[in-house]
């Protein structure tokens, strides 16, 4: 089995800080990985890195058996892979509907000559609002959602595109208890529904319960690699 | 209802195109051009400064490049007709949206005020260039376009029917970009850029797709203008008043809608007009350019047309609340408790 992601030797130096020395590891397919470690260890560095918001000043990503290196975040993400961010991000002036349309990863000629938001993609939007039952708000404003409705909207969005790997940044972190158990329990549907998951994560109990094999990184390095109870 | 929204915008080019027959004297005729060129090219600024929310002050140029480019080949060749002037058009928009090509991708890869500064840098580039490259400009002297043989009682129609033709082309693409996946993406990345990358949209493709449309009709009104003028200068071929006049009227009319540039034109360019007409060719109406500005940031800031939209759907919610309809309260409580949690 060739692993979906590959990191190999990344860097990354602000100035002085060495924020990602050296990273390397593998994130196997169907899995639930886990990126755990102090504050300021590297792990939104390397997740930028990985997705094409940041530039590695070295080190190689291979994904799928390609070396994806230097691709833009838009290009990498219609290949299947695709984030969230640490605080949720989605479009505030367009409503929850149209963020899930938005992200639908379209071809030029989709864009061209598609509708804004037409009837197949208010079924497959449809589809997600159901499921993560956002339908009743659908026409409202992004910016008008609570914060943990945008949390759920943001990973909503990004299955918009059918992704093979889904990398979240703190999923529950801002979010009421009640919201983490919605937000593992979207994971693991999804997972079964075939999705690998790379998750940045400081809730160790969330963790425990729903990653395999976890990853710990320390002052830009790995340090360890292996099933949850040993770490 | 498709044919019940088709009636406004029938309606208001039948009226534009039936203007003329009333027998117009020229001073409005051609205030009435005068406003027509604005409404295209506030219109297509809209499409990079309201829908991709690039605030570009550098569209004169391309209305100062299509200028020249229009007078440059008609001081080489001969007009007969009349109308050679105006077929050059699709050419003219095309060579303009070419050069609009890098210079679009290297500006925008700065944003918002950084952007604004690029593009006015290269606005009065343009204008150096129309100053200094004499074989080719004529320098300060200018360049003239030999007047059109079109009789004098209708002289002004032939240039009037283009511009509501680039009006209806301008209104059409807005109209296109709106309806299609193009005009999300845009509004997408207007909303939160590094985000809309993040989520696949083509932010760099359709951002430059906006601006070289945008600057490639622009182009279209600046040839037409030099015809009209007959003779061109640099500091009028190439003018920041031009790039103001554009960003008022669309902040007026409302960016990012269909008729927003088009209402603001029509309001302040025909004020404008009709001022310097009655009162000299004074430059009193800069001061109240400025006045307009500061009284539509105050009072509008998002402009007319959004203003009015949203002060019609929230006096509909509060009927349908009124009425106790439970479809369209839903959504109101939804929001208002969405609104409570965040507080």
């Amino acid at each position: 089995m060739t692993a979906l992601l590959e990191v190999t030797g990344m860097t990354k130096v602000f100035g002085g800080v060495r924020a990602v020395d050296g990273c390397s590891f593998t994130v196997e397919p169907r899995t639930v990985t886990a990126l755990i470690g102090p504050n300021g260890s590297g792990k939104t560095t390397l997740f930028n890195m990985i997705t094409g918001y940041l530039r590695p000043d070295s080190g190689r990503v291979r994904f799928a058996g390609q070396d994806v290196t230097g691709l833009d975040a838009g290009t990498l993400y219609r290949r299947g892979l695709s984030r969230t961010f640490q605080q949720a991000r989605v479009i505030p002036q367009l409503s929850v509907l149209e963020n899930l349309v938005a992200a639908g990863g379209y071809s030029w000629r989709q864009l061209l000559t598609t509708r804004r938001v037409g009837r197949a993609d208010r079924d497959r939007a449809g589809e997600l609002l159901e499921e993560f039952r956002l339908s009743h708000v659908a026409d409202l404003l992004a910016s008008e959602l609570s914060y943990g409705q945008r949390k759920l909207l943001e990973f909503a969005a990004v299955l918009m595109s059918d992704p093979k790997l889904v990398l979240l940044d703190e999923p529950t972190a801002g979010v009421n208890p009640v919201m983490i158990d919605t937000m593992e329990r979207h994971i693991r549907q999804r997972h079964e529904a075939g999705i690998t998951f790379l998750i940045v994560e400081h809730d160790m109990s969330f963790v425990m319960r729903l990653c395999d094999p976890v990853i710990v990184l320390d002052q830009g390095k790995q340090i360890f690699s292996g099933v949850p109870a040993e770490v | 209802m498709n044919r019940l929204r088709a009636a406004g915008p029938v309606a208001f080019f039948a009226t534009l195109a039936s203007l003329p027959s009333f027998n117009l004297a020229h001073w409005s005729i051609n205030l009435l051009i005068f406003t027509l060129m604005f409404a295209v090219m506030s219109s297509s600024w809209n499409l990079v400064g309201g829908f991709a929310g690039y605030p570009s002050l550098g569209h004169a140029a391309f209305f100062g490049i299509g200028a020249y480019a229009e007078a440059i080949w008609f001081s080489h060749h001969s007009v007969s007709s009349g109308y050679e002037p105006f077929l050059m058009l699709p050419a003219i928009g095309l060579l303009a949206a070419l050069i609009g090509l890098p210079i679009g991708a290297v500006a925008m890869r700065t944003r918002a005020d950084v952007f604004a500064i690029v593009t006015i840098t290269l606005l009065f580039v343009v204008q150096m260039f129309a100053f200094n490259l004499h074989s080719i400009t004529g320098g300060a002297q200018g360049l003239s376009i030999a007047p059109a043989p079109f009789p004098a009682a209708t002289y002004e129609r032939p240039f009037y029917y283009v511009l509501v033709g680039l009006l209806a082309l301008a209104m059409a693409i807005t109209f296109a970009v709106m309806r299609s996946k193009v005009g999300l993406s845009l509004a997408a990345l207007r909303g939160d850029e590094d985000k809309a990358r993040g989520i696949g949209i083509r932010v760099t493709g359709v951002k430059l797709l906006a601006f070289t449309v945008s600057v490639g009709l622009t182009a279209m009104v600046g040839a037409v203008w030099a015809y009209y003028e007959g003779f061109i200068y640099p500091q009028f071929a190439v003018d920041p008043l031009i790039t103001i006049a554009m960003v008022l009227m669309t902040f007026l009319g409302g960016r990012a809608t269909l008729w927003g540039p088009v209402l603001g034109a029509f309001i302040l360019e025909s004020a404008q007009q009709y001022l310097a007409y009655r009162l000299g060719g004074s430059q009193v109406y800069l001061i109240a350019y400025a006045l307009v500005f500061l009284l539509i940031m105050l009072l509008l800031p998002r402009g007319i047309l959004p203003t009015v939209q949203d002060r019609i759907r929230r006096r509909r919610r509060r009927q349908a609340v009124d009425s106790g309809s439970p479809t369209r309260t839903q959504p109101a409580n939804a929001a208002a408790t969405a609104g409570g949690g965040q507080a």
